[in-house]
């Protein structure tokens, strides 16, 4: 709770830098993520109801996710389809889809694992999974893709699969499932990029961002991204020294190299601590959980902060292509912050209901 | 029975956690590692805006006069160049434009933190220490600019925001990064590979213009400037810029030597210059496989492409007993006290021909210059031996040809070399070699 208020306040000051016009709106969203906090601590009075309603969680998740393709209400923006509009504003469903898709597959995994993972039967080393069970996960999750390819949000498709995975491996301690997936994954990016031109663009962008024909185009934004890294060097060039606003999108894409040009390697290491500590107390909720359901939830939740990071750092760093994700807490964005606040949220309650199980405070 | 969740919840977070040290160690690669490769970059908008709140190091000529300076006005430093016509070498620091020139190449000299001086660098880097700029000289003299300058006169007369767009592109730093057919200017490097291999040079050869060597060559044939016919040695043939002559020695040596030889004086590499420069190309295919092309690129056309800058090398070489000296626009980096940093002298790229041959190639270029007839006349010095060559170079049909000089003096232990190019100059070469001339007088202060 207060690595994420201090994320957040971290968020804002950047925003105020880095695009103050925008601070106004970030500061609304900052006080609607709170009201979405409270109400989660509030509203469902027993944390374990929230696994009996497992199926309108999921179909919920389907209407959220394919809702930004019909027209009137769907909105394409930066060449992504992933917004609806509400109002004034837009905002990206899929952030709301992570939630419910940890808290369907906690509660499905929670009532099938032992079905899942007792399989009897094996290929040498390799368990076969009894297909029926798998189904609906698998179906889930394949909705999800489908829908991802159509919407063309690279992030958000990897952020699934990750989900998808991690549950797995979760509720199974199989390997071998996920290392099956991480082929999958391969594999799926290479048809991918054989497929579409927007994969194909990212990936030339990451693989040679200083080519001639990219540096001014694609490129652009990573490599002005990676002036700024570089600008920051051990100790930074000192709050407002940098030059981060040379970044396209700075404020959602770039934030992380923007705070590494103006802190230094120092500085992105104390916030990268900062999501690791953050995963590490997150996980700790979840080895204490009293039930299957909500060990499974604690731990999703945690994961889905802890592969944003890595998702998005990775790309600002150029160690993996760059994707839209936004970095959790910090970055511009309302649905981001408002979903990540509710999953804080979630996870005090976690902690709140193993605390009383414990007859502690 | 199924591992117990809180031993999957372990490895997850493991696997997560060394997933975070590994991008840690990635972005220290960016911010640590890469960090002086990126923050040099010339289009990193940052070393640019750096001269907005700070002055830059200024650039001065050989005689410490400023071609670029930074003064302070009310919106922060504005660079002012003394000399539009410098533009081509000295470049420009536009946070539009970025860089390019010498602004770009010694863009680390002029914000105080040449690699001469790696302490500088990392107090500025990782304590953020502004250095006191200095300066970096060039060995340009105006004096010889002046000279060279007539060439040229309505290029200074445009305005700077038209010179990326006009049609002459004023911009290009034409020394270095221009390509033209050498013409006769590059009969030296036949000589050369003909004497290297034993060819002697007083053998008189038979020239009848037109020429072909046999019937199979059709109706193709290498034709003589001055329609000649008659005997010619190897002196004649440079006095008289004989085509069929070199024609003749090319074949008799074949494509292969000839190659050799352009490659050992550099065409076709990229100048090893503190600046950008261009390679040139020997032919298309970068051999020589038909004896069409063998003939005349001996004399000089043919598929045959150098920078003024690389025939000024070669003459340099010949002039200099046959080692090929290392070109470089910059002389020294000064610090802010005026104190030398680094000196910029590169030494000598290595023996390209042996100082017999340079010699005999020397005492041939003199006559001419100043030998009965000789098409370089134009060039000669009183007091003064000067060795030189013109060029007539066809560009492309229909077009008035380019006129080439390239010289040095005294020939016997030069000082200055110089190589002219003219445009479609009406005459060629003879248009040339009083400009070359004009050039090497300012430079030995005659």
């Amino acid at each position: 709770m207060p690595i994420a208020a201090g994320l957040t306040a971290i968020g804002l000051v950047l925003v105020q830098r880095l695009a103050s016009d925008l601070l106004l709106q970030q500061l609304s969203w900052t006080i609607i993520a709170v009201g979405a906090f409270a109400a989660t601590i509030l509203i469902p009075r027993d944390l374990t109801a929230l696994a009996r309603f497992k199926w309108t969680w999921a179909f919920l998740g389907v209407l959220l996710l394919v809702a930004p393709l019909f027209p009137i209400i769907g909105r394409e923006i930066n060449g992504a389809r992933i917004w609806i509009k509400v109002g004034p504003g837009s905002i990206e469903p899929w952030e709301a889809v992570k939630l419910l898709l940890v808290v369907f597959f906690a509660a499905y995994l929670e009532e099938y694992r032992e079905v899942l993972s007792q399989s009897q039967r094996r290929i040498g080393p390799f368990p076969i999974p009894p297909i029926p069970y798998l189904v609906p996960i698998v179906a889930m999750w394949g909705i999800a893709m489908l829908v991802m390819v159509f919407e063309k949000d690279i992030g958000a498709t990897a952020l699934f699969f990750g989900i998808f995975l991690a549950m797995l491996f979760l509720a199974t301690g199989e390997g071998f499932y996920a290392v099956l997936g991480l082929a999958l994954l391969l594999v799926g990016g290479f048809v991918a990029y054989q497929l579409f031109g927007h994969v194909q663009a990212r990936v030339d962008t990451w693989l040679r961002p200083f080519d001639d024909d990219l540096r001014f185009g694609a490129g652009y934004q990573l490599v002005q991204g990676l002036y700024a890294l570089a600008n920051g060097g051990l100790f930074g060039a000192g709050l407002g020294n940098g030059m981060p606003d040379r970044i396209p999108v700075v404020w959602s894409d770039f934030v992380f190299d923007a705070f590494a040009e103006e802190t230094g390697f120092a500085g992105a290491l104390a916030l990268l601590a900062l999501y690791l500590l953050f995963l590490y107390r997150g996980m700790l909720i979840a080895l204490r959980a009293p039930t299957t359901f909500l060990q499974l939830l604690a731990a999703g939740l945690s994961f889905i902060i802890a592969l944003q990071t890595l998702v998005i750092v990775g790309g600002n760093a150029r160690l993996i292509p760059l994707t839209g994700i936004t970095l959790p807490f910090v970055a511009y964005g309302g649905s981001s912050l408002v979903t990540n606040w509710m999953l804080v949220a979630l996870l005090l309650r976690a902690s709140e209901v193993s605390n009383r199980m414990r007859g502690g405070p | 029975m199924s591992t117990p969740i809180a031993a999957n919840i372990r490895s997850l977070t493991l696997a997560l956690a060394v997933a975070f040290l590994v991008t840690s160690v990635g972005v220290s690669y960016w911010t640590i590692l890469a960090s002086d490769q990126l923050a040099n970059d010339p289009f990193n908008p940052r070393l640019i805006a750096a001269s907005h709140d700070r002055p830059r190091g200024a650039i001065l000529d050989r005689s410490g006069a400023p071609l670029a300076t930074s003064e302070k006005s009310t919106n922060g430093f504005v660079r002012s160049y003394k000399d539009q016509s410098l533009a081509q070498v000295v470049g420009y620091a536009s946070v539009q434009f970025g860089l390019s020139g010498v602004e770009a190449a010694y863009a680390e000299s002029l914000i105080g933190q040449d690699r001469a001086d790696p302490i500088s660098i990392w107090r500025a880097r990782y304590l953020g220490e502004r250095q006191a700029v200095g300066s970096v000289v060039l060995g340009i003299d105006e004096k010889i600019q002046k000279a060279a300058a007539v060439v040229d006169p309505q290029r200074q007369q445009l305005a700077m925001d038209q010179l990326n767009k006009a049609p002459d592109h004023p911009l290009l730093n034409r020394a270095a990064q221009g390509l033209y057919p050498p013409g006769s200017t590059f009969k030296v490097v036949t000589a050369s590979a003909a004497l290297e291999s034993g060819f002697d040079p007083t053998n008189k050869l038979r020239v009848d213009d037109p020429y072909q060597p046999d019937r199979s060559w059709g109706d193709y044939f290498v034709r003589s400037a001055s329609h000649a016919h008659g005997l010619f040695d190897m002196s004649d043939g440079f006095r008289l810029s004989e085509n069929i002559y070199f024609a003749q020695v090319g074949l008799q040596i074949g494509g292969g030597k000839l190659a050799e030889y352009a490659k050992r004086f550099g065409v076709g590499a990229t100048p090893k210059l503190d600046l950008p420069g261009a390679k040139g190309q020997l032919s298309q295919s970068g051999v020589l496989d038909r004896p069409t092309l063998v003939a005349d690129t001996s004399y000089g056309q043919g598929e045959l492409l150098v920078s003024p800058l690389q025939m000024a090398l070669i003459y340099a070489a010949i002039g200099n007993g046959g080692v090929m000296p290392t070109p470089h626009y910059a002389t020294e980096v000064r610090d802010a006290e005026g104190h030398v940093v680094r000196q910029v002298a590169p030494g000598p790229q290595g023996q390209v021909v042996s100082a017999n041959t340079a010699k005999t190639l020397t005492t041939m270029l003199v006559g001419a210059v100043a030998g009965p007839g000789a098409f370089a006349f134009g060039a000669k010095i009183p007091g003064v031996d000067v060795a030189g060559k013109t060029g007539t170079a066809e560009n492309r049909p229909g077009e008035a040809p380019h006129g080439w000089f390239v010289g040095f003096a005294p020939a016997q232990a030069p000082t200055v070399v110089v190589a002219v190019i003219v445009e479609n100059a009406a005459e060629g070469g003879v248009t040339a070699a009083p400009l070359g001339g004009q050039v090497m007088r300012a430079a030995l202060g005659k």
